[in-house]
């Protein structure tokens, strides 16, 4: 089930809420892990099961590891293995599959066409890091089956982030405070990553599609990065957006999770950018990866070693296909030449040219990141520096002038102006234009899904 | 104030999400939209298997969106939005100037063109009856200056040509018949179709590439039979501000008899039970059939027809060149048409496709068979 979708909105999270705050305190925990197992299995009802098993082995390994601590080493290993084993499974068989049979004497390997669990690398991480956290005695165990159910498939953030880990919310699953003030953020916070997803991400991803289907060899130059602006836009405010609902909801239930964004396109260079985009995938990664490497402490080879394991996870991890490895090889080299040298001299010259130096990488990032197609994606790079045809076209003019409007407010909303402006506001000013913005906000976004003919879920791959 | 602010959010939040639920359960089902003109979604039924293939939640969702309350307003109010942010299309149809809109004319696949003609020539070949072909443009090729500046839609003018060039049978120049008039009403503001005006065009066209004299237009006397036309585009735009279309007919049916499909009653050549319906555009021959035969009580040799909905408007006027008319949608019709015009001793055959039916409608290819 999809957060932008009339069902979650208008049946979902009404009946969801109703019960929730009906029942007694000690069941909200037990009705939690029941709508989260209905708005996992939605789509495909068997993969509850897999649900149901993910979340069985963590839970008993983490009371295993837990009573023999320094000696459940094999344990712990076992559960990563199996907990991976299953991602790998759903996820890069198939791709593994499709490469290695043009290998002859492998050619028996057939890709089994799976459809991906929603979310299962999500969740799949969440998970995973309990077990390691009662290894590293970060964490008590759980021995509440339900309340270490409900942590994994807790709805707000299973299918799109961020990746809570266990530890983030432990005390929250067996006492949790709401308060008004605290539901009322949650309001606000999930109709703002409501806004951002189907009013702004959406808008602007009819505008990439348009793009994406073109032949990248026929493209001007402006429509190429036309295009490719709009898709670094689309999955911004998409997935920023997804991570607001999440928070959101997390608030109205009484959880806090962690910031996810933090207005990436503001970064000054590639180091900064990943400190604001998708901070629990960066910052688990560091945790349970990079710094178990050896991390900075190794000497520079080492570490050069160690970014580079990480970037092609990070990268994989988005999906299974050449283009997401190479993505994360990108990134990889761009870290490793500002660490060596570029770092240092990009804070020696003016602000703008180290942001606009960032944002372009980025765009560029985006367009390896959304073209599958190595033939396509390759063509597209081209088109942005004239490969393909001219400079201009009457396309790139006709879909400018359609889309100022919306390219403005995006960028717009992009960066901290329109919060700040609204808190120079006048408390009473405030305080009324607030819940009329939020119903408006609510209106409109009814009014898309209502005519919902344009309502994509990015993160099938993820 | 704070207290205060927190609470109206969380009650005017609660309260939106609670009555959406509660209109969805207690308003009746609607079972047909008049606007968009489609059958809307109803409640699946629970099987256990749809539950396992993914058809039953799917089919939830689907009905959940086609009976969402006040369906018709959120639609509207999402094209108004749009047209405020300054788009110029919604949904594929460009809002155009003197209240038109127009479907955008999508690049069709590579290979269509080729093989539909294909299918063409292997049918001229194939049979005694002299072919000919003509291709009917849509709206976003005729009316360009209508469109909005700098458009982007599919150039049907180098598709046709290009077509017409590889085709091996005589050619009806519409476009150009089409073009020279686009001052006039020649298509509907909100409809795919061409106006029975516009279909007069295009018939003078065909009538010329097959060697018969047009009937003068001024031979005709027009009857508006409704002003209160809102067609296709209208319906899959989701604008709701221009001004309706009106219908009308040239053509006296007099004396004229149609028999649809393999009835043995004739049925009318304007059927005006269909002006009280959404789709009135089938008030010509009362719209979409497998196979039809018109006997026009005039001398003359027998005519075959491939149509889609274009030819409609446009048969009337071919009353007056043959004695018998045959008309087959070959998206229903499941014969061979070699054999059809063999066994019914057809002497002319008119393949009569609106460009994009041509390029992308399967059963064109049945052309050959």
């Amino acid at each position: 089930m999809l957060f932008s979708s009339l069902l979650f909105l208008f049946v979902y999270l009404p009946v969801t809420l109703a019960v929730y705050f009906l029942v007694p305190a000690r069941w909200r925990n037990l009705w939690l892990f029941i709508v989260n197992l209905v708005f996992y299995g939605w789509g495909e009802p068997v993969y509850i099961l897999l649900m149901v098993f993910s979340i069985t082995l963590n839970y008993a390994s983490g009371l295993v590891i837990a009573r023999r601590r320094e000696k459940s080493r094999t344990v712990l290993t076992l559960c990563i293995v199996l907990n991976l084993a299953l991602l790998f499974f759903f996820k890069y068989y198939d791709f593994l599959a499709e490469n290695l049979r043009l290998i002859p004497f492998l050619a028996f390997l057939t890709p089994l066409g799976l459809r991906l669990p929603i979310g299962i690398s999500f969740y799949t991480f969440q998970a995973m890091s309990y077990p390691i956290d009662v290894y590293r005695g970060r964490v008590e165990p759980q021995r509440n089956y339900i309340r270490f159910g409900t942590f994994v498939a807790l709805f707000p953030q299973l299918i799109a982030g961020p990746i809570v880990r266990y530890r983030d919310i432990a005390a929250e699953l067996s006492d949790r405070r709401i308060t008004r003030a605290s539901f009322a953020s949650g309001v606000r916070r999930f109709i703002q990553g409501l806004g951002k997803k189907v009013l702004l991400a959406n808008a602007i991803g009819a505008l990439w599609d348009v793009y994406k289907a073109m032949d990248p060899s026929a493209l001007s130059v402006a429509d190429a990065w036309l295009g490719a602006v709009a898709f670094t836009f689309q999955i911004y405010f998409d997935f920023s957006g997804y991570s607001d609902m999440a928070i959101g909801l997390g608030r109205m239930l009484g959880f806090e999770f962690p910031e996810n964004f933090r207005y990436p396109y503001l970064a000054d260079s590639i180091t900064d950018f990943w400190r604001r985009w998708h901070i629990t995938l960066s910052s688990w990664f560091r945790d349970y990866v990079y710094i178990p490497l050896g991390g900075n402490r190794k000497g520079l080879g080492r570490q050069l070693l160690n970014l580079l394991i990480v970037w092609c996870l990070t990268g994989i991890w988005h999906g299974a296909s050449w283009n997401y490895l190479l993505w994360g090889l990108y990134y990889a080299l761009l870290l490793m030449l500002e660490k060596a040298f570029l770092l240092r001299r990009l804070d020696r010259g003016p602000r703008w040219i180290a942001h606009l130096y960032a944002l372009i990488l980025v765009v560029i990032g985006w367009v390896i990141f959304s073209l599958e197609d190595l033939g396509r994606c390759a063509g597209y790079l081209a088109a942005l520096f004239g490969g393909g045809e001219g400079l201009v076209s009457s396309v790139f003019l006709y879909y400018l002038r359609s889309f100022a409007p919306t390219l403005v407010i995006l960028a717009l909303c992009a960066t901290p102006l329109p919060r700040r402006i609204f808190d120079r506001l006048p408390e009473k000013v405030r305080g009324c234009a607030s819940p009329i913005l939020m119903l408006g906000c609510l209106v409109l976004v009814t009014a898309y899904l209502v005519d919902g003919s344009y309502n994509p879920f990015l993160y099938f791959r993820f | 104030m704070k207290r205060f602010t927190d609470l109206t959010q969380i009650l005017a939040f609660l309260l939106f999400l609670a009555l959406g639920l509660v209109l969805l359960i207690v308003l009746p089902r609607r079972t047909f939209s008049q606007q968009e003109n489609r059958v809307l979604a109803q409640p699946p039924r629970f099987r256990l298997s749809d539950l396992a293939s993914g058809a039953f939640t799917q089919g939830v969702e689907d009905c959940i969106t086609d009976q969402f309350p006040l369906r018709d307003s959120w639609i509207s109010l999402k094209s108004r939005t749009e047209r405020a942010l300054g788009k110029t299309e919604n949904n594929n149809v460009f809002f155009c100037r003197e209240d038109t809109l127009i479907t955008r004319f999508s690049e069709p696949e590579e290979t269509a063109a080729a093989s539909a003609v294909r299918a063409v020539n292997t049918l001229a070949e194939g049979t005694k009856a002299r072919v000919f072909l003509a291709l009917i443009p849509s709206s976003a090729a005729v009316w360009q200056d209508r469109l909005p500046a700098h458009a982007n839609t599919a150039d049907q003018e180098a598709l046709i040509r290009r077509i017409y060039g590889e085709a091996e049978c005589p050619a009806a120049d519409v476009l150009s018949a089409l073009t020279e008039h686009r001052d006039e009403e020649i298509y509907y503001r909100t409809d795919h179709h061409w106006t029975t005006l516009g279909a007069y065009y295009g018939y003078a066209a065909a009538a010329r590439a097959m060697g018969l004299t047009p009937a003068p237009k001024e031979s005709f006397q027009p009857v508006t039979v409704t002003e209160k036309f809102y067609g296709t585009v209208y319906s899959s735009s989701g604008v709701r501000w221009v001004k309706p279309d009106s219908i009308s007919r040239w053509v006296d049916p007099e004396g004229v008899t149609v028999y649809r499909d393999d009835g043995e009653e004739p049925s009318p050549v304007y059927d005006e039970e269909k002006l009280a319906v959404k789709d009135k555009y089938a008030y010509f021959f009362g719209g979409n059939t497998p196979r039809m035969v018109i006997e026009t009580g005039q001398a003359g040799g027998k005519l075959l027809v491939l149509r889609d909905s274009y030819s409609d408007c446009e048969l009337p006027f071919f009353f007056s060149h043959y004695s018998e008319i045959h008309v087959l949608d070959l998206r229903y019709f499941r014969k061979s048409v070699r054999e059809y015009a063999e066994d019914n001793a057809i002497d002319d055959i008119l393949i009569n496709y609106s460009l994009s039916t041509f390029l992308s409608d399967p059963s064109v290819f049945l052309l050959g068979t």
